[in-house]
């Protein structure tokens, strides 16, 4: 018997050396997305090595996976993170019940009085929960938001304006498709889920009407939510075929090979634009802040924040991190490397709009973007909403059908998430 | 003594797999269970109650199951017809039978990838090579139809899998004895009845055994439809997999979505079992 004990915890040893780490300094380990978005911060990680002294560990993920390695990490608090990088519409699920710092105490305790007012109060309100006054738990890195592309060069043969309207985006794309010769008048994509749902949101406000009233219920119920997406499949008759299983790398297909006129568009596409190894459009596209309607055109926000979750072992390493990379002479240097700011200042920098052409509507467009709704459920709720925009652009729900479908299924998901 | 020493020690050679098997599969298992039971106020069949209602869970559900039966159909005919061309000599056979099998040993998210681009209404070869004949492609967009999108992708499986089914064929016929076949050559059997009546009877195990692996298969299906159309257009080709998925990993709800895999498991289960039955049961 002594001998099978002996053999037991000989074996079970075996097993637990393989898991437990080796001892360290100083280390931050950063989830960090892998992609354009993630880039900046990926270089900042590395040049804060050297600076500080602290060993930085950087974790890249692809978009969907850094969603789930995140959540569980929150769920659980396993510590493996002490800093993550979060897209904004994530942000209401991953802080809610605590389960990332507060930031506030934090600032108390080093003697700030919290962010300072050079950051774009858009991006600010995002990391606050609950929306838009609560307590801060994060600081926006990456100031992404939506905004619209057209194609210059032929606005001006057809003696257009930069469209204000999403009528005269439609005017616009008529004319286009009718004489010019293999260019579709507009691209969108509507593949169900966060594509659909992000090209219609910025139309579903223009015509004045909501996903999600004030008292957070669904209002797809309202006359102008139909008439949006009545618009939307209007529009449709103008983008490509397949639309509807277009996601961004379809849309900017199409700008890139000079066969689409106009499309909404994000920040993480404009130098591709211009660039001759990718595009047949240098130099030929321009940028507008996102068209009204009824009301004044808004674009949606995608803003990329920061944030230490609550197993962290290395609060205040990380908070220092977090501050050190959201300054403005390290958010300058992210700017230079293609990441959009989140501070006015750097948006304004001479040297930088001479260097990006954009900045100037890119600031436009952030300062009145919306966030899609914030409410942790959102992820199910843009699944469903995303299927029946998707549907009905198909051509297989009617508007009404998919409007009045989407609405019931998002009050059941509400009330499932109040019984919880 | 020596009875109980010997016992011991195969208690403590085995501990270490058994320890890595219930880590890794017990517990999850009984894990699963426990929380598609779980509920706000303790435990019950809640999950269960709201599958039963949940419209997207039953159409992703039936077309998880259409999917199955076109495509196990579709490569089990082909499949079978290959192998029955290949299983006899001819010139360049090794390089034939080699070339069938390609598609398979593609990883499928390579070949969902490739699917994407072949199957694009505008830069697609398919509807480039179709306007060349001089036919008209405008509104053939493949996946993002919602009359062809579920088609598509059964067409890709069929591609990518055939070659599955034409291997354990080809080896199936090849490991039957000759002198049946020449015994009823002899006799004056036709084609077709030496097929009908000696083929596919004595091919009966083999038949069993590739339909059942394939068709296991086919009911959890994800990696092809995730890249290629992500259950779209609309819900159009959603499957149980990717419902689960989607609810797990991105609702956070794994209760619910263990729910779901145990309706799939039972599924899958029921339809093994029918099928061997049915395959156990004597030719008329």
């Amino acid at each position: 018997m002594p001998r099978s004990a002996l053999l037991l915890s000989a074996s079970l040893a075996l097993l637990t050396a393989a898991c437990s780490p080796a001892p360290s300094g100083p280390r931050l380990t950063v989830a960090i997305n892998a992609g354009v978005e993630g880039e900046a911060l990926k270089q900042a990680a590395r040049d804060y090595q050297p600076a500080s002294g602290v060993r930085m560990e950087i974790v890249e993920l692809p978009y969907s996976s850094l969603f789930e390695k995140a959540m569980l990490d929150l769920d659980s608090r396993t510590g493996a993170y002490d800093v993550i990088m979060m897209d904004d519409p994530w942000f209401p699920r991953l802080a809610s019940g605590e389960k990332l710092i507060a930031l506030d105490p934090l600032y108390e305790k080093a003697g700030a009085a919290g962010p300072d007012p050079d950051f774009i109060p858009t991006s600010l309100r995002l990391c606050r929960d609950p929306y838009p006054g609560g307590r801060l738990y994060g600081l926006p890195y990456v100031g992404n938001s939506q905004f619209f592309f057209y194609r210059r060069d032929l606005f001006e043969r057809h003696g257009l304006a930069a469209p204000a309207t999403w009528d005269q985006v439609l005017a616009a794309a008529r004319r286009i498709a009718g004489a010019e010769k293999g260019v579709y008048g507009y691209v969108m994509r509507a593949a169900p889920g966060n594509a659909a749902v992000a090209d219609f949101m910025p139309v579903l406000w223009s015509f004045g009407a909501d996903l999600l009233g004030p008292d957070g219920a669904p209002r797809l119920d309202r006359p102008e939510a139909a008439e949006a997406l009545r618009f939307m499949i209007e529009l449709g008759k103008w983008t490509p075929p397949g639309y509807v299983s277009f996601n961004a790398d379809e849309v900017n297909a199409h700008l890139l090979q000079s066969t689409a006129a106009m499309s909404i568009n994000w920040p993480s596409w404009i130098s591709a634009m211009d660039d001759p190894s990718k595009s047949r459009v240098v130099g030929k596209i321009a940028y507008a802040p996102m068209p009204g309607q009824r009301e004044p055109g808004r674009a949606a926000t995608g803003n990329w924040l920061l944030g230490i979750p609550a197993g962290s072992k290395n609060v205040e390493a990380a908070f220092t991190f977090l501050r050190w990379a959201t300054d403005r002479p390290q958010m300058r240097v992210a700017a230079q490397r293609g990441c959009p700011p989140t501070r006015r200042s750097v948006f304004q920098d001479p040297e930088l709009v001479g260097k990006f052409r954009a900045f100037p509507v890119q600031l436009q467009s952030l300062e009145t973007a919306r966030p899609r709704p914030r409410t942790p459920d959102w992820n199910e709720i843009e699944n469903v909403f995303g299927v029946y925009v998707s549907k009905a652009n198909a051509g297989s729900a009617s508007v009404g059908e998919a409007l009045e479908r989407a609405q019931a299924e998002i009050a059941a998901i509400q009330r499932r998430a109040r019984g919880r | 003594m020596t009875a109980r020493r010997s016992e011991a020690g195969w208690l403590a050679w085995t501990a270490p797999a058994l320890l890595v098997l219930g880590a890794l599969s017990i517990y999850p298992l009984l894990f699963a269970v426990e929380i598609s039971l779980r509920t706000a106020g303790g435990y019950g069949l809640d999950h269960f109650r709201r599958l039963a209602a949940d419209r997207l869970f039953l159409v992703s559900l039936g077309q998880t199951l259409l999917y199955t039966a076109a495509a196990l159909a579709l490569e089990f005919a082909l499949g079978l017809a290959l192998a029955l061309l290949v299983n006899r000599e001819f010139r360049l056979r090794r390089l034939v039978r080699a070339v069938l099998l390609i598609p398979m040993l593609l990883p499928p998210v390579v070949v969902a990838v490739l699917w994407r681009l072949i199957l694009n209404p505008e830069f697609g070869v398919l509807n480039g090579t179709l306007r060349g004949w001089g036919l008209e492609t405008r509104g053939l967009t493949w996946v993002a139809a919602e009359n062809t999108a579920l088609l598509s992708v059964i067409l890709v499986d069929v591609w990518q899998w055939t070659p599955f089914l034409f291997l354990l064929l080809l080896a199936g016929l090849q490991g039957l004895p000759v002198e049946p076949f020449e015994a009823a050559v002899v006799d004056g059997a036709s084609r077709w009845q030496v097929f009908r009546r000696l083929t596919l009877p004595m091919l009966r195990p083999v038949i069993a055994i590739a339909v059942l692996l394939r068709g296991m298969d086919l009911l959890r299906v994800f990696d092809q439809i995730f890249i290629l159309t992500q259950g779209g257009p609309g819900f159009a080709t959603e499957t149980v997999t990717l419902y689960i998925y989607r609810t797990a990993f991105r609702f956070h709800n794994f209760g619910y979505a263990a729910a779901m895999s145990f309706v799939l498991l039972a599924a899958t289960t029921t339809v093994a079992r029918a099928f061997l039955r049915l395959l156990r049961q004597q030719p008329a």
